[in-house]
């Protein structure tokens, strides 16, 4: 609410925006409904032809499901197969800089290597998963 | 010395595992799934089949029904073939490698072998596999040129898909015998 009142040409551009939107709909309506020899009429001649009127929301709707479909299948194509070295480690990993162990501080954050945390797992803790 | 166990794959279908010690210092695990069940094989052939009958009350075109007898016997033969895996067999022997054989429902048998040398770990990953977040079993090969790097992850039991309970079991027997040959490779 603060920012709009700081912003008068935020309202301005809102108004342009519902002004054109809506000269824009009646617009569309007339091309669609009013028949072509009425429009002749009264002297205006180069109209798109009414095909266009259907024809174009349809491609619209059928881009917005195609396009769901579509981000479906990139999400499932960009995910790294089961043999990809991506999910073991990555270049960030490789490169890191090993840091000194102090006493008293937090140990510093780094990546620890798959093995070492399979046998904190899975070896070390004998209870911890064999329930499931 | 030999076991048997049943434990259930990531979809909740049933899967044998047994287990067979030949020696301290080689271990064979093999996984069983389920056959092919009858239930499925006649609710594919029907579907099929009663889609040809429809296309051929629309074209009365005979050759339609002939062609999908054949579709199907062509289907099931390339199916039980190259997609079917029967059962998959780890057998690790230390000091000499480990070689994975996946048996197919027709028989056939597809086998790989990884020499002690190349392999650097086995490891339980956890991976995001369709819709789903995943445990599975793979071998890391050492990288020839980086001593501590990992140049190929080799997934085992891709097709049997075993959940966490049965991949610790098979993890833990294999942690052993790696050890073991860590500790006398290093000793000279």
């Amino acid at each position: 609410m603060v920012e709009n009142s700081l912003l008068p040409g935020r309202a301005i551009y809102d108004f342009v925006l519902l002004l054109s939107s809506q000269f824009g709909f009646i617009l569309y309506l007339v091309w669609a409904f009013i028949p072509e020899s009425w429009l002749n009429s009264l002297g205006l001649t180069y109209w798109p032809q009414k095909h266009w009127t259907v024809a174009l929301p349809l491609h619209l709707l059928i881009t917005i499901v195609i396009g769901y479909v579509l981000l479906f299948r990139i999400n499932m194509m960009s995910t790294p197969s089961l043999n990809s070295i991506c999910t073991i480690t990555d270049n960030y990993a490789k490169n890191q800089q090993p840091k000194k162990y102090q006493e008293v501080a937090i140990p510093a954050l780094r990546v620890i290597s798959t093995s070492e945390v399979n046998q904190m797992l899975f070896l070390a803790a004998k209870d911890l998963y064999t329930k499931n | 010395m030999e076991d048997e166990r049943s434990f259930s794959d990531i979809c909740g279908g049933r899967l044998a595992l047994q287990r067979r010690y030949y020696s301290p210092s080689c271990r064979e695990f093999c996984l069983s799934c389920p056959r092919l069940s009858l239930r499925s094989l006649t609710a594919v052939t029907c579907t099929v089949w009663l889609a040809a009958y429809g296309l051929f009350t629309l074209c009365e075109n005979s050759m339609i029904l002939s062609a999908a007898i054949f579709i199907t016997l062509l289907g099931l033969l390339g199916y039980l073939h190259f997609v079917k895996i029967d059962q998959e067999t780890l057998l690790i022997i230390d000091s000499l490698g480990i070689q994975m054989t996946s048996s197919y429902a027709s028989g056939k048998e597809s086998t790989t072998f990884i020499e002690m040398d190349k392999v650097k770990d086995i490891v339980i990953n956890e991976a995001i596999y369709m819709q789903k977040v995943i445990y599975y079993l793979c071998i890391l090969l050492k990288d020839p040129v980086e001593p501590h790097g990992i140049s190929q992850v080799v997934p085992i039991f891709q097709s049997a898909k075993p959940r966490l309970d049965c991949l610790i079991e098979v993890y833990r027997s294999c942690q052993e015998i790696l050890a073991h040959q860590k500790a006398t490779s290093t000793s000279p």
